[in-house]
This record gives C-alpha cells, sequence and structure tokens, in this order.
C-alpha cells in the first residue's frame, strides 16, 4: 500500500495543481512539495522490504496471460525512487523560492509533480510495456516544462526537439518490446530474465539491446541523438537541476542496469554501449569548454557525465554506472541550483562572460558551486572521486583499454571547463557593466543574456536579489551529500554500496588489468590536476583578471567553428532530414495537394452536381409525366416477363 | 361465349367513354356500366363472391365517394381542360410506344396457351355451399390461409381512413389561418402549406 | 363452348391499357382516380381468370385484397384532390406542380 501511495501521490498532486491552480494561489508550492516529500519518507520506510531478496512486488491488474501490470520495488528501482523523490523534494522547495512571482506559479508545480510521477511509473513498473509508458510521460513532462515559458520562441522550439528526439527513442523501445512479447510471451522482467536465454537468438537479442538502446540514447543524451539537452536549458531552471540533470536524463542508465542480464549476454550490444557512451564523454566535455552560457555548460557537463555512467553499464561495471548516477544526481543538482541563484540574482544574465567577482556578492553561491565543481572533477573526499575512479576503472578492469584511456583524458577536460566556470564566473571583476560588444558577443539575443532573454516579464528592470532561504535551504542540504555520499563506496569490497548490491547484478568476466587501482587513481588524479592547472593560468591568476575582457573577446572570436556549432549535428539533422522533410512537404503542397487530392474531391462535387442538374430535369412537378415513367416501367418489367419467361414458349 | 363477347362489348366501350369523356359526371356513368359488367363477368368465372363486392364495394362506395366529391367541387358540370398542356412533348411518342406494346402484349397473349387445370363448370351449379368460387369457399381461404393479409388489410384502412381525415378534415385555408395562433403546428400543416404553395405558385 | 382463359387476360390487358391512357392523357384528377379505378379492376379480372383456369382461390382473395386498398386509394385520392381544388374553377393536375425540381 505504501508503495501505492509513493506511485500515486505525484499524480494527484498534478492533478489537484492542474485543476485547481489558481484558488490555490501561493499555497501550489507547498502542497506540490509536500506530496513529494510523503513518497519520499514512504520510500524510506520500505527500504528493509525492498533490499531483502527479490523486493517489493505489488500485483495491480491482469489483462492478457502474460501481461500482468504491478509495481516493483527492488534494490535498483529504490536507489532512482529515493533520487527522485529526495532530490525532487529538495528542488521542489527551492522552486517555491526560485518560481516566486511567475505567472502560472501553480501550472510548474503541477508539471513537476507530473513529471515525478511519470518517472516513478518509469522505475517502479515491473513490466517493459509499463516502463515505455513512463518512458513517454517523462517526454511529455519534460516536453511541458522545457516549453514552460511558451511565450518564447525559442523555448517552444526547443521543447518540440527535445520531444521529437525522445519519440525517436521511444519508437526504438517500443521495437524492443514487440520483439519481447513476440519471442518471450510475457511482458513482466521476472519472465523475460528467466526465459530470454532460450527465447532468442543471438542477433535477436542484440535488436532487443539495439532498440533499448535507441531510447536510451534518446533520453540520455547520447551522441547522435544528444543535440535536444543543451536546448532544454531553456526550461527554468529548476527543471534543468531535476528533469535534465538528476533524473529524466539518467532513465537510460536505469534501463541499462534493470536489463542487465540481457546486456550480459550480448557482448556486441556492450561493445556498442561502451564506444556511444565513451564518446558522448570526451565530445560532451569538450564542447562544454567552448560555452558561455552557464546552463548550457552544465548541460553539456551533464551530457559527458551521463556518457560515464553509460559506458560504465556498457562495460558491465553497473554498479559502477548507478552509484555514478546516485553521486552526479546530487552535485549536479546542486550546480545547477548554485547557477540558478546567480541567473535569479543577476535577473536572467546567463553568459558567463558578463559575470565574474560574484564570489564577494553571493558567497553562498560560491561555496556551492564551488563543491559542486570539485564532487564533479573527482578531487579526492567528494563524492565524484569514488564514482568516476570507479566507471573509469571498471572500465579497464573488464578489458577496455581504450574506454578507459578516453575516460581518463575525459576527467581532465571535465576539470578544466568546470573549473574555468568556477574562475570566470566568481573571480576577477564583474563585467556586467561592460559593453557586450567588448567581450565578443555580438549576437545577446543568441547568447542567452539578459538583455533578450526576459523571461520573467514582470520583472523591468534588471535588479539583483540575494537568494531567499527557499533556494538556499535546499542547496546547503545538498552539499552534504555531494561531499559525503562518495564515501558509501569506500574500502574496497566491504563497502557498504557493495554489500547493498551484492549479487544484485550478473558478474563480468574480469581480466588482470594492467595498472592497480591505486595507480590508475594517481593517474586520474594527475590528469585532473592538469586541467585544473590549464584552467588557473588561463582565468585564475591575477594576470588573467586583469585582461579578462580582452581575452574573453578574443577566445571569443577565435573559437573554433566547429564547436561553436556543437560538431555541425544540428546543421547535419538540418540537412539529411528537416530540409527533405521540408522538400517533400513542400512538394505536396505545390502538386499533390491540388492536383491529386483536392482535384479528386472537386471532380466528386462536379459529378455530384451534374448528376443532380441531369435528375433534375427529370423532376417536372408534373404528375403525367410521373405516371408516364411509370407506365414505361411497368412496360418494361411486363416486357421483360414476358419474353424471358412465358410468351411464345 | 355469346355472354363473354357481349360483356366484353360493354366493358370496352363503358371504359373508353368513361376516359374520353368531357366531363366527370358522364365517366362516373361509363364507370358504373363497366363495373357491372365486370361483375357480370365475375360470374361466369364462378367467382360469385367477388362479383357481389364488386357491386356493393365499387359501385355502391367508391362511386358515391366520387359523385359527392364532384357535388362538393362544383366543377364536375363544368368543362375542363381549358388551359395549356404543359404535358412533356415526349409524351404522345412514348404513350404511342406504350399503347403498341400493350397491343403486343393482347395479341401474344391471345396466342399463347394457358394451361389449364379444369374447364369442368365444376360440380354442381351456382349456389353450392361448396363449390369452388362460393362464399364458403372463399370464407374458408380468407379467414385461414390468408388470415394475415386480411389483417394487414384492415390496419391499411384504419391508417387511411386517418390520413383522410387529417388531409381533407378541416382544411380550409380560412379555417387554419384563422386558428393558427391558437394552434400549435399540427401534422397536416405543412401538407397543407406545400399545397397551398402549390396554388399561389402556379396562379 | 367455354370461353378460353387467354381471352380473359386478353380483355384485361385491353382494359388495362385504355386505363394507362386515361392517366396519362387526361389533365382532370377525377378522371384520372377512375382511369386508376380501370386499371385495377383489369388487375382484378386477370386474378380472377387464372384462379378459374387453375381452380385456385388465393386468386380471389387476392382481388378481395385489390378491391379493398383501390377503396383506402379512391378515399385518399378524393380528399387531396378536395383538399386542393377546394376553391378553384379549373380543375387541373398540371396546375399542381410542386415538386418541380
Amino acid at each position: 500500500m505504501l508503495l501505492l501511495l509513493i506511485w500515486l501521490f505525484p499524480l494527484v498532486g498534478g492533478v489537484l495543481l492542474w485543476a485547481f491552480g489558481p484558488q490555490l494561489r501561493s499555497w501550489a508550492g507547498p502542497i506540490g512539495s509536500a506530496l513529494i516529500g510523503v513518497p519520499f519518507v514512504a520510500a524510506v520506510m520500505l527500504w528493509g522490504d525492498a533490499t531483502t531478496g527479490a523486493g517489493l512486488n505489488l500485483h495491480l491488474v491482469s489483462w492478457l496471460s502474460g501481461w500482468a501490470f504491478g509495481l516493483q520495488l527492488d534494490r535498483l528501482s529504490l536507489v532512482w525512487t529515493l533520487i527522485i523523490t529526495g532530490v525532487g523534494f529538495l528542488i521542489h522547495v527551492y522552486s517555491m523560492g526560485y518560481m516566486d512571482g511567475d505567472r502560472a506559479y501553480a501550472r510548474f508545480f503541477a508539471y513537476m509533480n507530473f513529471f515525478v510521477f511519470a518517472m516513478l511509473t518509469l522505475v517502479l513498473s515491473d513490466n517493459v510495456v509499463g516502463l515505455l509508458v513512463g518512458w513517454g510521460l517523462v517526454g511529455l513532462a519534460s516536453y511541458f516544462l522545457i516549453g514552460f515559458w511558451f511565450e518564447r520562441p525559442s523555448a517552444v522550439a526547443a521543447a518540440r526537439k527535445a520531444f521529437v528526439m525522445n519519440v525517436v527513442g521511444d519508437v526504438g523501445i517500443m521495437f524492443a518490446v514487440f520483439i519481447i512479447v513476440a519471442k518471450v510471451g510475457s511482458i513482466g522482467y521476472a519472465d523475460i530474465f528467466a526465459r530470454f536465454a532460450t527465447a532468442f537468438t543471438q542477433q535477436e537479442l542484440f535488436l532487443v539491446c539495439l532498440g533499448l538502446f535507441i531510447g536510451c540514447a534518446a533520453k540520455s543524451a547520447q551522441i547522435p541523438l544528444h543535440t535536444w539537452l543543451p536546448d532544454a536549458m531553456e526550461g527554468p531552471t529548476p527543471v534543468s537541476a531535476l528533469i535534465h540533470a538528476a533524473t529524466m536524463v539518467t532513465a537510460g542508465v536505469y534501463l541499462i542496469a534493470r536489463f542487465a542480464p540481457l546486456w550480459s549476454a550480448s557482448a556486441d550490444a556492450q561493445e556498442l554501449v561502451g564506444v556511444i557512451g565513451a564518446l558522448t564523454a570526451i565530445a560532451g566535455a569538450i564542447l562544454g569548454c567552448a560555452q558561455w552560457d552557464i546552463k548550457r555548460i552544465l548541460a553539456y557537463s551533464t551530457m559527458s557525465q551521463i556518457g560515464y555512467m553509460i559506458m560504465g553499464v556498457g562495460v558491465g561495471a553497473y554498479d559502477a554506472g548507478v552509484f555514478h548516477f546516485l553521486t552526479h544526481a546530487f552535485f549536479k543538482a546542486q550546480l545547477f541550483l548554485g547557477a540558478g541563484i546567480v541567473i535569479h540574482a543577476l535577473a536572467n544574465e546567463q553568459d558567463v562572460r558578463r559575470m565574474g567577482g560574484l564570489w564577494r556578492r553571493l558567497p553562498f553561491a560560491f561555496i556551492a558551486m564551488a563543491v559542486g565543481v570539485l564532487a564533479i572533477c573527482g578531487i579526492p573526499g567528494f563524492s565524484g572521486y569514488f564514482s568516476k575512479d570507479a566507471v573509469i576503472y571498471g572500465a579497464l578492469v573488464t578489458g577496455h583499454p581504450w574506454l578507459y584511456a578516453v575516460g581518463v583524458i575525459t576527467a581532465g577536460i571535465t576539470a578544466y571547463y568546470m573549473f574555468r566556470l568556477l574562475f570566470v564566473t566568481f573571480l576577477g571583476a564583474y563585467r556586467g557593466e561592460v559593453d557586450p560588444s567588448d567581450l565578443g558577443i555580438r549576437h545577446p539575443e543568441l547568447a542567452g543574456t539578459a538583455a533578450s532573454s526576459g523571461h520573467h516579464p514582470e520583472e523591468e528592470e534588471p535588479h539583483h536579489h540575494a537568494p531567499s532561504w527557499l533556494m538556499s535551504v535546499p542547496v546547503g542540504i545538498l552539499i552534504v551529500p555531494s561531499i559525503l555520499i562518495g564515501w558509501l563506496d569506500a574500502g574496497g569490497a566491504n563497502a557498504p554500496w557493495q554489500r547493498f548490491f551484492a549479487g544484485f547484478f550478473p558478474r563480468v568476466a574480469e581480466v588482470a588489468p594492467p595498472l592497480g587501482e591505486l595507480a590508475s587513481t594517481g593517474l586520474v588524479l594527475a590528469v585532473v590536476a592538469i586541467g585544473i592547472g590549464v584552467a588557473y593560468v588561463r582565468y585564475g591568476t591575477r594576470a588573467a583578471h586583469a585582461g579578462a575582457v580582452a581575452r574573453l573577446r578574443g577566445e571569443t572570436i577565435h573559437m573554433p567553428r566547429v564547436l561553436v556549432n556543437a560538431y555541425y549535428f544540428d546543421a547535419a539533422y538540418d540537412a539529411l532530414l528537416v530540409r527533405p522533410a521540408r522538400a517533400v512537404g513542400a512538394w505536396f503542397v505545390r502538386v499533390f495537394d491540388p492536383h491529386v487530392l483536392d482535384a479528386a474531391v472537386r471532380e466528386v462535387a462536379i459529378s455530384a452536381q451534374w448528376l443532380g442538374h441531369l435528375f433534375r430535369s427529370f423532376q417536372t412537378g408534373l404528375v403525367r409525366a410521373y405516371a408516364l415513367s411509370l407506365a414505361f416501367g411497368v412496360v418494361c418489367v411486363v416486357a421483360y416477363y414476358a419474353f424471358a419467361f412465358g410468351v411464345g414458349r | 361465349m355469346i355472354v363473354f363477347g357481349i360483356l366484353a362489348l360493354v366493358l370496352i366501350a363503358s371504359a373508353v367513354f368513361t376516359v374520353t369523356a368531357q366531363k366527370p359526371v358522364y365517366s362516373v356513368v361509363g364507370l358504373l356500366a363497366n363495373f357491372i359488367a365486370l361483375a357480370a363477368m365475375y360470374l361466369t368465372l364462378q367467382a360469385e363472391f367477388l362479383a357481389v363486392m364488386q357491386i356493393v364495394v365499387y359501385s355502391g362506395a367508391i362511386l358515391i365517394l366520387f359523385v359527392f366529391v364532384i357535388a362538393l367541387l362544383s366543377s364536375g358540370t363544368r368543362p375542363f381542360e381549358v388551359g395549356p398542356d404543359k404535358a412533356p412533348r415526349i409524351l404522345i411518342p412514348a404513350l404511342a410506344i406504350a399503347v403498341l406494346t400493350l397491343a403486343g402484349l393482347t395479341v401474344t397473349a391471345l396466342h399463347t396457351p394457358i394451361t389449364v387445370v379444369s374447364t369442368a363448370t365444376t360440380n354442381g351449379t351456382t349456389g353450392d355451399a361448396n363449390a369452388f368460387g362460393s362464399v364458403a369457399n372463399f370464407g374458408a381461404a380468407l379467414f385461414t390461409t390468408n388470415l394475415l393479409p386480411f389483417e394487414v388489410t384492415a390496419f391499411i384502412l384504419m391508417v387511411a381512413v386517418i390520413g383522410v381525415v387529417l388531409i381533407a378534415g378541416d382544411a380550409t385555408p380560412g379555417a387554419v389561418e384563422g386558428r393558427r395562433k391558437k394552434r400549435r403546428p399540427g401534422v397536416r400543416e405543412p401538407i397543407v402549406k406545400a399545397l397551398r404553395q402549390a396554388q399561389d405558385d402556379n396562379g | 363452348m367455354t370461353v378460353s382463359p387467354e381471352s380473359y387476360v386478353a380483355l384485361s390487358a385491353v382494359l388495362f391499357f385504355i386505363g394507362v391512357v386515361g392517366v396519362i392523357a387526361r389533365r382532370n384528377p377525377l378522371i384520372m382516380l377512375m382511369s386508376i379505378e380501370l386499371l385495377f379492376n383489369a388487375a382484378n379480372l386477370a386474378l380472377v381468370a387464372y384462379a378459374r383456369a387453375w381452380v385456385n382461390n388465393t386468386g380471389h382473395v387476392f382481388a378481395f385484397l385489390v378491391i379493398t386498398v383501390a377503396a383506402a386509394e379512391a378515399a385518399i385520392g378524393l380528399a387531396i384532390v378536395t383538399m386542393t381544388f377546394r376553391r378553384s374553377a379549373h380543375v387541373d393536375v398540371d396546375e399542381v406542380s410542386a415538386l418541380r425540381g
């Protein structure tokens, strides 16, 4: 029953706030938050049941044979449920401050609650169809929330892009489900894992994994379906924190971890996922170096970190991948919320070139961001250190030295761009008064600056305000797990994390690593140190601060085009898909519609009209003419019978 | 044979007179002769009950109805068909073709033998209660084998009576207009309206 | 000697087309209705003739039903005529052409 409560409370909240939002006014925030907080408490209370044996099962309805729908809370979904409701609750509280004064305050919380419900559907479902439903619903919630400020065309375009890309993924999963239902004859996870070995050939297994991975790639912003994530930053910052950093985008990680038995049985699929994950990690990190919008930097960093997770679960280091999800959820949410404080304080300024020196004005945000940066870079003691090392080393242990190398290099790049973000934003002198063109910002309307974005229409004049306690408290709370949660995995095989997942995931054959764990850590730390050092030399020194304006201007102008255009992915999609589709559409408009469809309709109408005229001429209104037609008919009938049947024979 | 010839002549002559008469009253007289001759013809075919019905229903009821209507309209004695003939031009050739076809059929029918089951003048004389065509014989057929058609006919007659009352009941234009304010629109109003509209359109 | 059924049927056909001509050629509704009665009678004559030839009184029953329906038809037709031409001096069906398309 508690499980049902966890699942349904957010739905109740979503419907309630959606229906009665205007009446609830400022109560919408507290109610929405409470309806997320209660499921979190309930999930904690179910900890014991969920971690014993196969976990908690709740059968809901049966349809056809093999089509039983129910909820399942095992160790894997427990982790996700706790993050969704826990971090979700903190972000809801934060939103009460961030969204204060927005015209659609209640609508925001309705969507957020709906999102949490959808995400819980995804992770709590005990069958693939329920998973697919949740998968689609989170895409829908994401669409609503990215396009939350629907007055802005860019937000609407971003929402549409995200939705379309997510649907591509949904279709992939759908085909996987088709194959599963056709071959296994059941949609329940338990049945699938019990029978898949005999039901599938190796090719079919690969196809199923491929279908599932297309879904992962779309939802978790993996190459080549990643382009929606940076655009999704058009949504309010709490949305970016909750959906596009902490929970929804990690659904792909959940999916692969959930289907770990399938993946472990298909070496090809593992290889594919590992390579794509590593590629995404390094590509996202490099793009992170080329961005000036604080939220887009974080978006690319999210993409890169999810690449790590996908690589981890792809190579078979499931617990490491899931652990990285856990730590990432905390420190990335914290980074986003810290960025939100900065954006809120600067009246929606998002361009880091127009920031600088903010540590004096926003010391709390500085501390929060600094902790997040240290965690994401993997500085020893902070949470990222444990999880990222586990993923990188996992690649080596499972016999993927190339992926390992990519992971190490990516760690260095990550350190570079994250510290660059920190230095440019918080150190040096404030550059908000500098003319944008002096900083090389040629098109302020394209660069996410406050001059054009204006998504709080009620704020006419940009004025700075201190974060309210509603915004600082959740960030303050998040600092604690951002630092400490990593210690769960400290202590080798006896670590709490290892014991928590002991025997849950299939074991992958390990090879003797060419490097010891300690040596590997040292290598990663050395690379990270190099990255930090470069960032410091370029942006952190006193000399760099003095010439910051000129330097940023020069960098902006000389930024490689390929990075500014994000490897031309958007342009490629435009050329390969959008333009042909438009051309076909234009052809239909110009030729097919007027000359085939419309013409057919028109001809039918004309024929009907012509027939009408024809029959109209028979309707003379003269009774005798009707009598004549009648007589003629009688004569015809009589003649027919006479000559056909009787007369003269 | 002779009886048939005389009756046939009377039938055809009276029918032609009916159709070609200048005034409806003459037509009624012609029709009366036709009906009586037909009744006699039924007797030669041993359909005694039908012969009686022919006299009673046709001559006694329907023709009287015609006479009443002619008297009511007071147009029965006036010359008619004075206006221009609006019939379509195709009427004349069409009529010719129809007549020719029917004539051809008549000739063919005369030359086509009909299988006769029994040509005997039946057992006994007319008046025998159980003979073919007698009232008893006919009644048995009507109320046993053909009971359902009989009942349906009763229903049709009832509908006809209701229809007549609705159509001709009290449909003088003045009466309808005078009561329109007090009455809800009834069933016959649309019909009355359409027909009056037709009258207005045509003159 | 007896008269052959063919003669009756031929007589029926002749009466029938006299009626048809009456319906089509005349413009007085009363005479048209009377012509229709002629048509019914022609049909009845054929029915009775066949009934006699085959010694089957279903033909009689059918003729009886035709008489009934003819009565109903005459009543309704006359009602319509009465209502339509109550005030009209000319009685001409060609004047009633509301059904013209």
